[in-house]
C-alpha cells in the first residue's frame, strides 16, 4: 500500500516536478546575472535592482503572454500591438479622462482580456491558424490604437510613474504577484485544463475536458498581461505611443523559446518564461557592458531561438 | 447474471461510410456483471461499433438504449455522464502532466473552487493500488514506459467508477504480470456489476476472461452467444467466410526460378529476424494483424527504416539499402498506404505526377523534355485506366483509386524489380479494386516481384502465390497458395493452433 502524502505535500511535488528540464537555463541565468554583477557593481544596489526589473518587467509579462499562447500550439504577433494600444488607452484613460488610475488601468486591461479573448475564440471555434489570425489581429489592434491617438501623446499623472518606475522596486514586486496568481490559477481545474490542452489537446477533449475554454482562457489572459505591460510602458515614458510595442513581439517570441515552449506547443512554464526573458534581458545588458554594437543584439537573438531549439531537439532525440 | 437488464444496448445499427456500409443491422446488448468479447477481422466493424456505443460516432440507423431508455443522441460527454468509459488503443494522456493530474483529468475533485489535491491523492491512490500500478503521483506520464501508461489510461477510466466499461486492445503493451494485475481487478469490476467489453486478439484471454461474445465479420454480426462450450477453433470460423464473388482475377502463378530479392536475419524497428524470398514474377503476400511489423518490413526493405541483416540481395547489391533514393535506384518502388501524403502531390497534375519519379531519366542534358513527358503520361493513364479527366488535371479531383492508379503508374517507367505495395486497395471502390488487381497481375507476369501488404485476408488468398503471416514482428506462418485460407491466415494472425480436421 502507498503513503498518501498531504495535499499540501502532493502540490509541492508536482510544483516541483515542472522544473525539470529547466534546471540548466536556472543554472545559465545565475553565471550570466553573476558576470553582470562583476560587470556593472551597481546592480547590487536599490537602485541597480529597480533600474534593471523596470527594463525587463515589460519583456517578462509579454514573455508569459506569448508563453500562454504558444502552449497551445499557437503563436501570438498581436502582441506588440496590443502593447502599443495598451500605452495610449493608458495615457488617455487613465491621465486625460475623469475615469481616474484605478479604473483606466482596470479599464485597459480589460480592453486587452476582450481582444485577446475574441482572437482566442475565433481560434478555438473556427479552427483557424492562430499565425494568420493573430497577424490579422496585430493590423487591427494597431490600427485601433493608431486611430486612438494617432502620434505620441497623451500624459501619465507623475504620482503614478513615480509609484511605478522610480527608485523602488514596484516592478519585481508586481511580477511576484503574478507568478504568484498564476500558481493559484494553475491549481484549479481551469488552469490544470489549460496546461492539458497544451499538451495534448485531442486526449484532453477525450478526457472531458473544455479544450475551447481552455483556449480562450489562455488568449484572454494573454491579452490582459500585453496590455498590462502596455499600461507599464506608458508610465516609464509617461506618454501613449501606438508604436512602441511592435519590438516587444518578436522578444516575446524569444523569450517564451528559450524558457522552454516549443512551437508545437506544450511544455511551457510561466517561471520558464520569467527566467527566459531574464536571460535575455542580463545579455542585452551584458553586451551592452562588453561594449559589443546594440546590432549584434538582432544577431543574437536570431542565434538563441535556433541554439535554443536546437538544444530541445537534440535533447528530445537523446531520450 | 445475464438476466439482469441490460445497461447499454443497441438495435439494428447502420454506419456507413461515403456510402460504404460498415455496419449493418448491428444489435448488442451490454449487461451488467458480464465480460463480452468483441471480436472480428481487421475492418469488421469492432472500432465503429465501440465508436457508436460511446457517443464519437452517431448511428445512421438504429437506436441506442441506455437502461432501456432510447437515447436520441449520445454524445461522448453524454456517454461520460451516463458512466460510459472506454479505454482506446491510442493514448489520450498528456504527456508532460503527472500521473494524477491525468488519471483526474476533466473530472478533479475541487474546494472553494482550487483543486482539491488531498482527495486527488486518496482517489487516485487507491485506483492505482487497485490496479498494481507502483508509480509515483507526481511522476510525469512521459517518464514512464508503454506498459504503464497503458495502466494509467485504464486507471483513468477506472476513477471515473464506470457501469460500462469498454476495453479496446487493453494488454497490446502490458507485461504478464501487468496483464495479471488487470485481469484481477477486471474480475473484481464484474462481480460488483460493472458491464465490461472487452476487444482482443489474443484468444487465451478471450477463453480466460469472458462470458459472452459477439463476432463480427464485415459489418454483420455472426454470432452473438455465451462462450461456453466454444473453442478458438469455433471462433475464428465465425470470423471467416466472406463471399469473394468474381472480385479477383483466376489464379494463375508467373513465379520464376530466379530471386528478385533475398533477406536473411533481416531486423528493423518493429521487425525481429525475417528471412524471405521473392522470385521474379512472384506475387507474395504479408499478413497479420494490424501493426505486427508488416509496414516495418517494407519500409526497411525501402530504406525508409534503419535496417540491418545477414544478407539482403536485390539488384545485384547485398546490403540494406541506405535511403529511399538508394532502393529505388536497386529496383524498389514502394505504394505508400497513405497515398495523400506520402505518394502523389495533390495539387499538381496527374501528368506531373506520372512522371515525377523518373523526371531524370526522360531529361535530356539536363533540361526537362516536355513533349516526351506528355507521351509517357498519356501511355500511363491509358495503360492503368485512370479515369477522370486528362493528364493536365489536379490528382485531387480524381477519386481514391484513380489516386491509388497514379500512385502505382508512377513507378512504371522506371521498371521496377520488386513492387511493395502496402495496402494498395484501401478505402478504393470495388471496380477499381479489380482493375489494381488485374494490373498488379499483369506486372507480375512481365517478371516484376510484387509484394503486397494488405488488411483484408481475402486478397492475400486470390492473388498471392505465397503469403507470410506477421505476429510480433516475425514470420508466424508461410503459407503457399492453396494452403493460405482465409480460416489459416486469421488462425495464424491469432496465434490458434488449427485443427486440420475442423
Amino acid at each position: 500500500m502507498r503513503q498518501v502524502p498531504s495535499g499540501a505535500a502532493l502540490h509541492a511535488r508536482l510544483i516541483w516536478r515542472r522544473n525539470r528540464g529547466q534546471i540548466g537555463l536556472f543554472v545559465l541565468l545565475a553565471l550570466l546575472l553573476a558576470l553582470y554583477a562583476f560587470l556593472h557593481p551597481g546592480l547590487l544596489s536599490w537602485a541597480g535592482i529597480a533600474r534593471f526589473t523596470q527594463n525587463w518587467f515589460p519583456v517578462a509579462l509579454v514573455a508569459i503572454a506569448q508563453t500562454l499562447v504558444m502552449l497551445m500550439g499557437g503563436i501570438d504577433l498581436a502582441i506588440g500591438a496590443t502593447v502599443g494600444l495598451g500605452t495610449v488607452l493608458a495615457a488617455t484613460l487613465v491621465g486625460e479622462s475623469a475615469l481616474g488610475a484605478g479604473l483606466g488601468i482596470t479599464a485597459t486591461v480589460a480592453i486587452g482580456v476582450a481582444a485577446g479573448g475574441l482572437v482566442g475564440t475565433i481560434v478555438a471555434l473556427f479552427g483557424l491558424p492562430a499565425i494568420i489570425v493573430t497577424l490579422a489581429s496585430s493590423f487591427l489592434i494597431g490600427g485601433a490604437a493608431l486611430l486612438v491617438m494617432p502620434r505620441p501623446g497623451g500624459s501619465m499623472p507623475g504620482w503614478l510613474s513615480e509609484g511605478l518606475v522610480g527608485v523602488h522596486p514596484t516592478a519585481l514586486l508586481i511580477l511576484i504577484l503574478i507568478l504568484v496568481a498564476w500558481r493559484v490559477l494553475r491549481a484549479t481545474p481551469l488552469g490544470l485544463s489549460i496546461d492539458a490542452a497544451g499538451d495534448n489537446p485531442a486526449g484532453a477533449f477525450r478526457s472531458g475536458v473544455n479544450v475551447a475554454l481552455a483556449r480562450i482562457a489562455a488568449y484572454a489572459i494573454s491579452g490582459g498581461l500585453a496590455a498590462f505591460a502596455g499600461v507599464y510602458v506608458a508610465a516609464q515614458t509617461g506618454a501613449g505611443d501606438p508604436l512602441i510595442g511592435n519590438p516587444l513581439t518578436l522578444q516575446s517570441i524569444t523569450a517564451a523559446v528559450l524558457g522552454g515552449v516549443g512551437f508545437l506547443g506544450g511544455q511551457g512554464t510561466i517561471r520558464g518564461a520569467v527566467a527566459g526573458s531574464l536571460l535575455l534581458a542580463v545579455l542585452v545588458n551584458v553586451m551592452f557592458f562588453l561594449g559589443l554594437p546594440p546590432v549584434a543584439q538582432y544577431v543574437m537573438q536570431g542565434l538563441i531561438i535556433v541554439a535554443a531549439m536546437g538544444i530541445k531537439r537534440l535533447r528530445e532525440r537523446a531520450a | 447474471m445475464s438476466n439482469a437488464a441490460p445497461v447499454l444496448a443497441a438495435q439494428g445499427l447502420v454506419k456507413r461510410f461515403f456510402g460504404n456500409p460498415v455496419l449493418k443491422d448491428v444489435s448488442i446488448e451490454i449487461v451488467p456483471g458480464r465480460v463480452h468479447a468483441l471480436l472480428g477481422e481487421n475492418g469488421a466493424g469492432k472500432s465503429t461499433l465501440v465508436n457508436l456505443l460511446s457517443g464519437v460516432l452517431s448511428p445512421d440507423e438504429g437506436r441506442l438504449l441506455v437502461d432501456g431508455q432510447p437515447c436520441a443522441r449520445l454524445t461522448p460527454a453524454l456517454a461520460r455522464r451516463h458512466g460510459i468509459a472506454v479505454v482506446q488503443q491510442e493514448l489520450s494522456l498528456a504527456p508532460h502532466l503527472s500521473v494524477v493530474e491525468n488519471v483526474a483529468l476533466g473530472a478533479v475533485p475541487t474546494r472553494r473552487g482550487l483543486i482539491d489535491y488531498r482527495r486527488l491523492a486518496v482517489e487516485v491512490g487507491r485506483v492505482l493500488d487497485r490496479l498494481g500500478l507502483d508509480v509515483a503521483l507526481d511522476q510525469p506520464v512521459e517518464e514512464l514506459p508503454l506498459g504503464r501508461r497503458q495502466l494509467v489510461e485504464i486507471a483513468k477510466a477506472l476513477y471515473r467508477q464506470p457501469r460500462v466499461l469498454i476495453l479496446d486492445e487493453p494488454t497490446s503493451s502490458l507485461t504478464a504480470h501487468e496483464v495479471q494485475a488487470l485481469f484481477k481487478v477486471l474480475a473484481e469490476l464484474k462481480r460488483e456489476g460493472t458491464a465490461l467489453v472487452y476487444i482482443s486478439h489474443r484468444m487465451n484471454e478471450i477463453m480466460h476472461l469472458c462470458d459472452w461474445v459477439t463476432v463480427l465479420k464485415d459489418g454483420t454480426r455472426t454470432a452473438d452467444r455465451t462462450m461456453d462450450g466454444i473453442d478458438p477453433p469455433a471462433l475464428v470460423r465465425l470470423m471467416v467466410g466472406r463471399e469473394p464473388g468474381d472480385l479477383f482475377p483466376p489464379f494463375r502463378s508467373t513465379t520464376r526460378d530466379e530471386p528478385a530479392l533475398e533477406a536473411r536475419a533481416l531486423t528493423a524497428p518493429g521487425v525481429g529476424g525475417v528471412d524471405l524470398v521473392v522470385r521474379q514474377g512472384e506475387v507474395l503476400g504479408i499478413g497479420g494483424l494490424l501493426g505486427q511489423g508488416q509496414e516495418e518490413l517494407l519500409l526497411a526493405l525501402y530504406g525508409a527504416l534503419d535496417a540491418q541483416a545477414e544478407r539482403l540481395a536485390t539488384g545485384g547489391v547485398d546490403r540494406p539499402s541506405r535511403n529511399p533514393a538508394d532502393a529505388i535506384g536497386r529496383g524498389l518502388a514502394y505504394v505508400p498506404a497513405d497515398r495523400k501524403r506520402e505518394a502523389v502531390l495533390l495539387p499538381l497534375s496527374i501528368g506531373f505526377n506520372l512522371t515525377l519519379p523518373g523526371l531524370r531519366r526522360l531529361a535530356r542534358r539536363g533540361l526537362r523534355r516536355f513533349a516526351r513527358e506528355a507521351e509517357v503520361a498519356r501511355e500511363l493513364t491509358a495503360k492503368l485506366n485512370v479515369r477522370g479527366g486528362g493528364p493536365e488535371r489536379a490528382v485531387q479531383l480524381l477519386s481514391g483509386g484513380n489516386q491509388q492508379k497514379v500512385a502505382l503508374a508512377r513507378w512504371l517507367p522506371l521498371s521496377p524489380k520488386v513492387l511493395l505495395l502496402n495496402d494498395p486497395t484501401r478505402g478504393v471502390d470495388v471496380d477499381t479494386k479489380r482493375e489494381i488487381y488485374l494490373r498488379l497481375k499483369g506486372m507480375a507476369a512481365g517478371g516484376m516481384a510484387v509484394i503486397l501488404l494488405s488488411s483484408d485476408a481475402l486478397e492475400l488468398v486470390h492473388l498471392c502465390d505465397r503469403v507470410l503471416v506477421f505476429r510480433d514482428g516475425r514470420i508466424a506462418a508461410d503459407l503457399p497458395h492453396g494452403q493460405a485460407s482465409e480460416e489459416a491466415i486469421v488462425a495464424a494472425s491469432l496465434g490458434v493452433a488449427r485443427q486440420e480436421a475442423a
